[in-house]
C-alpha cells in the first residue's frame, strides 16, 4: 500500500468529511483492486469488490483508529468483501467416480481440474491458499490482511494443501 | 522436485496472473452505492421482531430496555 496521507485527512474521513473520503479513495484504490484482483481473479469482480470495500469502509469508518494504517485496514475489508464474492460463487460438487474415468490427458485439461479442485475449498480456505501458495505472499502479511495470527494462517494453508491433494488425487491429477 | 513444488507448480499453471488495471474510474459507484438506501439484513429484523414481540407480552421490559439503551 502507498504512504499514509497525513493525519488530518484520516480525521476527517472519520468525521464523516466525503472529500476527505475521496482523498483516500484517489490514494488507495490502485492497490485496493489489486490486491482483490489477487484474491478473486477477475478485472471486473475485483471493481466490484473496490466499490463494496470503500462503501463499507465509509460505513465502518467510527471504528477506524485514525492513529493506524489505513491501507492495512482497507486490506482488511478488501478481503472479507472478497471472500463473500467468493461464497456468494457457485461451488462445484466434490470429485465423483465419472469425474476420475475423465482423467485429464492434455494441460488445458490438468488446469480446468485443478482450477476446479480449488474452487471446491471452502472461500476461507481458497483466500488463504490463493495467497499463499499461488501468490506466495509471506504468512505474516496474510495474517494481517485476515486479521487473524499466523498459526492460523498455517493451519488453514495446511487444511488447504490436504484437501486439495485428496481432490486433485480423486481427479486422477498427479501432484507428486 | 519436492510435492510441495509440483502442486505450486500445478496451481500457478492453473491460475496465472490475472491481468487487467480499472477499467473504469469506480468512485461514481462508490457515491452512488452510499446515496442507496440501506436494506436491514435479517438479524437485524429478526431482533427488532423479537424486541417488539417481549415488550408486547411484558411491557415492564420497556424501563429495562430504556435503562441498557
Amino acid at each position: 500500500m502507498p504512504d499514509e496521507l497525513d493525519r488530518d485527512v484520516l480525521d476527517r474521513f472519520v468525521r464523516g468529511d466525503q472529500d476527505a473520503f475521496e482523498r483516500l479513495f484517489r490514494h488507495f484504490e490502485t492497490d485496493v483492486h489489486r490486491w482483490a484482483l489477487r484474491l478473486v481473479r477477475d478485472a471486473g469482480a475485483a471493481e466490484d469488490v473496490v466499490v463494496e470495500a470503500f462503501w463499507r469502509a465509509y460505513r465502518g469508518r467510527a471504528r477506524f483508529d485514525a492513529s493506524r494504517s489505513f491501507g492495512a485496514w482497507m486490506r482488511r475489508i478488501a478481503t472479507n468483501v472478497a471472500r463473500d464474492h467468493l461464497k456468494k460463487l457457485p461451488r462445484p460438487a466434490a470429485a465423483t467416480a465419472v469425474d476420475q474415468i475423465r482423467a485429464p490427458a492434455r494441460d488445458l485439461d490438468r488446469d480446468r481440474a485443478v482450477s476446479l479442485a480449488f474452487r471446491r475449498l471452502p472461500p476461507k480456505l481458497q483466500v488463504v491458499a490463493t495467497l499463499a501458495l499461488i501468490e506466495n505472499a509471506p504468512y505474516a502479511e496474510i495474517a494481517d490482511a485476515l486479521d487473524v495470527p499466523v498459526g492460523t494462517v498455517k493451519s488453514r494453508v495446511f487444511r488447504a494443501v490436504r484437501a486439495l491433494r485428496k481432490e486433485l488425487a480423486r481427479l486422477g491429477i498427479d501432484h507428486d | 522436485m519436492t510435492e510441495s513444488d509440483r502442486l505450486h507448480e500445478l496451481l500457478r499453471a492453473a491460475f496465472p496472473e490475472p491481468g487487467g488495471r480499472h477499467s473504469r474510474d469506480v468512485w461514481p459507484a462508490v457515491v452512488a452505492r452510499l446515496a442507496a438506501p440501506v436494506k436491514p439484513s435479517w438479524p437485524d429484523i429478526l431482533l427488532a421482531a423479537a424486541i417488539v414481540t417481549a415488550l408486547a407480552l411484558i411491557p415492564g421490559g420497556l424501563f429495562l430496555l430504556a435503562y441498557h439503551l
